[in-house]
């Protein structure tokens, strides 16, 4: 019993690890506004700072509502990779913080690359990101410095 | 003997005042920056050690009090975030049970979730259970599971009150938890299980900041039951550890009103570390947040400046040791000099002091000294009515011994006879030097004619021996005069002058002798002093005069010269004779003057025969031995012949042969030196000394005179006779010219006419006369 269920988690584990190969072999997370957007580029760092909450604004101005992917999620993992180079753990150790000392609110999730598209799109958030190879034209691609 | 007696000599006095005063004044001196330099550095150490110290203490304080500041601080901060966070968890749960309790919907955490009614679903995982404790719904997938055998779920089921959990660890992350949880009511009213929530014990801790707490902080919150739910300290987060509770929060329970939280330094008993260390009891809720900082931390700062100020005072006070050493050397080197140089003053004052007392030469009192030892001795003899005897020395022929032997000789003999005198007499006589070769010896309480005559022979005796000088064995003899006191004068003046003329008495009676003074030779020596008085005066009076002898060629018969030969033309006297007067001429050296006139008025002579329009005469003139020896003879004689401008071979002057044998090198100088003026010498008295030829030879005389002495008896002496012939041979040999002297008749005259010598004065031809 015990050396089966042994066995069985050492599958799964080595079938995750597979995946995330796959994924970061074959998947690229992109920085998304809407269509209809006016802001077209970003450097990653104010990408970072608007999604650790540390600004409230676009450059131009106006108000940033991000929107997050779901805890545990690829592209999740890889936008902060990518933006603020922290890992899973940092960034929730970063929001423990700020939740917990009062300083800020975590950026809405959405569960699924659909749903970002969907959020963008009515305007609920400005600002997500998500697996290059599902963008369609309701989203542009936000050009990162 | 040399020291006098202290009573009567002020100087002596005076020099033992003065000492003992500088003394005194030296010891304070050299006292002063022994004990002035070190005392300030102690001052200064003190006070530099105090100040430091102080600074130390005042640095731990205030750091101490800043880390209490800092503790209470956190803690209000602390506690208000805890209990905001609380709130929000319960508020959430609150939200999580109404609704399903109003809708009954096992599926609706999800959408609570994202209407944001719940909380961030990253960090809480928020599930709801049935009666039995079988999970129903969750925002998380993961969680479905059976939680009734949980603590929290069994509390739940007797408390309407929020519960907290023991912490427990995740199977998997092996993260720490605590679940927060509420009951859930049937629409009957009876348990319908629980809504609980989920989060990280590490969510309670993340606001620990390094910044605030340090490395060794300590950040958490613990229940009543002495659990730590958590706890983080620098990185290291921790739960579940049971401690005392009471031990935290001592005091508790017995306050009525929730204090200010008191912070106390203490090892905290879970790690050890000493901390300032404050707890809260929450008010709503069973915990109580702690929050410590390590002392080591806190106080890091000031042990640092603490170490900083040691080091600097020990540096500070090295160098104040240095300098105060440093210091101390120089002031005590300055003052070592400064004395120094003060003593060099006193005994530069003490010398001249001395010598102002003493004789230089010897170290015996001088005249001055003698004289107040003299008048105060006088006042004691005549007090007490006792005797006292001042004997007068003179050195015997110390003057012929100064000029042939040189002045350096004459002061050691001085030197030596002073120490011999000395060691002749007792402590309680004096013995003075008064200038020149004079010394007197007084002699206090001296009654005896006797014992002083025995005085007076141990001088006589101790003066006597031989003395070593310049290489050679020197004989000296001494005259003393006596004068006693009160027979022979009761004055210093008078005592002095009687001791004077007995000396010069026992001078005259053949010297190296003594002799008392009495009347009759102060009557002796007033005629002497009269006639030197009157000596004194002839010469400024032209009260002398020159005779003149001719001299005759023998074949021809011509007068070829003369000699001149002095007179003294005395006033009431009448004509005195040469021998009556020059010696006291030649002693008291008026024969200087008297001399020059001489030769002055020969050379007159001489160009006034030449006026007359007689033929050239040569003149001669006798030397003595003190003119001989006069510094200024030959400036003299070259002056002479200037102002007459007569030819210096027309002046002849005669020494005789023992004037040559004193000193014989300086004698063949001064010779040679007036040959060079072109001045002829004659050698006087040939025959009646001993003068070798060679003497003869080495000092080139012109003329050799062949004394009267020689050719008195040529008549009846045959021996006479041929030394005669003997001389005049050597002579002519020598090519001088043959004067004999003293011929009386005309045996004498034909005699030295066949002996072939050339000139002859005398009797015969005629007496000295004045020019005629």
């Amino acid at each position: 019993m015990n050396s089966k269920k042994q066995a069985q988690h050492i599958l799964k584990l080595a079938l995750l690890a597979i995946c995330f190969f796959m994924a970061s072999a074959h998947s690229e997370v992109v920085v998304v506004v809407s269509a209809t957007s006016p802001i077209t580029t970003l450097s990653k760092n104010q990408v970072a700072k608007i999604f650790l909450g540390k600004s409230r604004l676009f450059p131009d101005g106006s108000k940033a509502q991000p929107l997050n992917q779901s805890e545990g999620s690829l592209e999740r993992d890889a936008f902060y990779q990518l933006v603020s180079g922290k890992s899973p753990a940092q960034v929730k150790a970063h929001w423990s913080k700020l939740i917990f000392t009062g300083r800020g609110q975590p950026p809405k999730e959405a569960a699924t690359n659909d749903a970002v598209k969907q959020l963008l799109a009515n305007g609920s958030v400005n600002i997500s990101y998500m697996d290059r190879a599902t963008i369609d034209d309701s989203v542009k691609i936000l050009e990162l410095q | 003997m040399s020291n006098p007696p202290t009573e009567s000599v002020e100087p002596t006095q005076d020099q033992n005042n003065t000492h003992s005063s500088e003394t005194q004044h030296h010891r304070q001196n050299i006292i002063e920056p022994i004990l002035f330099y070190p005392t300030a550095l102690i001052a200064a150490l003190i006070l530099l050690w105090v100040i430091t110290f102080d600074l130390i203490a005042t640095t731990h304080q205030r750091a101490r009090e800043s880390a209490i500041t800092s503790a209470t601080a956190l803690v209000y901060t602390y506690e208000a975030q805890v209990l905001r966070a609380l709130r929000e968890i319960d508020q959430s749960l609150n939200v999580a049970r109404r609704s399903y309790e109003l809708n009954n919907d096992n599926t609706m955490l999800p959408m609570l979730n994202d209407w944001s009614l719940l909380l961030p679903n990253f960090l809480f995982v928020t599930s709801i259970t049935d009666a039995d404790g079988n999970v129903i719904n969750s925002t998380s997938t993961i969680e479905k599971h059976n939680v009734s055998d949980q603590d929290y779920f069994r509390q739940q089921l007797e408390s309407d009150q929020l519960v907290l959990s023991r912490p427990w660890q995740d199977p998997y992350t092996k993260a720490w938890k605590l679940t927060f949880s509420r009951k859930v009511n049937t629409p009957e009213g009876s348990f319908g299980g629980i809504v609980f929530t989920s989060v990280d014990a590490s969510y309670f801790v993340s606001g620990y900041e390094e910044s605030q707490f340090g490395k060794r902080g300590v950040l958490g919150i613990i229940a009543t039951d002495g659990i730590f739910r958590v706890r983080r300290s620098g990185e290291d987060i921790v739960s579940g550890e049971k401690v005392n509770f009471s031990h935290l929060l001592p005091n508790n329970e017995e306050v009525e009103e929730p204090e200010e939280p008191v912070v106390k330094l203490q090892h905290n008993s879970w790690d050890k570390v000493k901390r300032y260390t404050v707890a809260s009891q929450l008010y709503e809720f069973p915990l109580a947040v702690v929050v410590g900082l390590s002392e080591e931390e806190q106080l890091q700062g000031a042990v640092q400046l603490k170490r900083v100020y040691l080091l600097r005072a020990s540096a500070a006070s090295f160098a104040m040791i240095i300098i105060a050493v440093v210091l101390l050397r120089l002031s005590l080197q300055l003052k070592q000099s400064r004395q120094k140089a003060l003593q060099e003053q006193i005994s530069h004052a003490k010398k001249v002091e001395y010598l102002a007392f003493h004789d230089s030469l010897t170290g015996l009192p001088n005249r001055s000294f003698f004289s107040q030892l003299l008048s105060h001795d006088i006042a004691e003899a005549k007090r007490y009515k006792r005797h006292l005897a001042l004997l007068f020395l003179d050195l015997d022929r110390f003057k012929v011994i100064n000029d042939t032997l040189g002045h350096d000789v004459g002061d050691e003999l001085l030197k030596q006879v002073a120490q011999r005198l000395t060691k002749a007499l007792r402590e309680t006589d004096t013995v003075a030097r008064l200038g020149g070769d004079e010394f007197v010896v007084l002699l206090p309480e001296m009654n005896d004619e006797k014992q002083i005559s025995s005085v007076a022979k141990k001088i006589l005796s101790s003066v006597g021996k031989p003395f070593h000088l310049a290489g050679q064995d020197l004989r000296v003899t001494v005259s003393i005069g006596i004068s006693v006191f009160p027979l022979d004068g009761e004055d210093e003046q008078t005592l002095v002058k009687n001791a004077d003329i007995a000396m010069y008495h026992a001078k005259e009676r053949g010297k190296n002798n003594f002799r008392f003074y009495s009347d009759e030779l102060s009557t002796d020596s007033l005629e002497r002093l009269a006639l030197e008085s009157s000596l004194r005066l002839a010469v400024d009076r032209g009260e002398f005069l020159l005779h003149y002898q001719e001299k005759h060629d023998l074949r021809s018969g011509e007068i070829t010269g003369a000699e001149a030969l002095l007179r003294w033309q005395h006033p009431t006297l009448g004509l005195i004779q040469p021998m009556q007067f020059l010696p006291l001429a030649e002693e008291t050296g008026l024969i200087i003057p008297i001399g020059k006139w001489v030769i002055e008025a020969a050379c007159k002579q001489v160009s006034k025969w030449l006026e007359e329009g007689l033929p050239p005469r040569c003149i001669s003139v006798n030397l003595t031995e003190r003119q001989f020896t006069d510094a200024h003879l030959l400036d003299d004689i070259a002056k002479i012949l200037h102002s007459t401008g007569i030819n210096p071979a027309q002046l002849e002057l005669e020494i005789t042969e023992s004037l040559l044998l004193r000193n014989f090198d300086r004698a063949l100088k001064t010779l040679s030196k007036i040959k060079a003026l072109g001045v002829r010498i004659a050698i006087d008295n040939f025959g009646t000394s001993y003068t070798s030829l060679s003497t003869l030879d080495k000092f080139h005389f012109d003329t050799l005179k062949i004394d009267g002495s020689v050719i008195r008896d040529i008549a009846n002496e045959p021996s006479d006779k041929q030394l005669t012939e003997a001389i005049i041979s050597v002579g002519r040999t020598m090519a001088m010219t043959i004067v004999a002297e003293g011929v009386e008749t005309q045996e004498q005259a034909d005699f030295l006419l066949a002996s072939s010598c050339d000139q002859v004065q005398g009797f015969y031809y005629d007496k000295p006369a004045p020019p005629s």
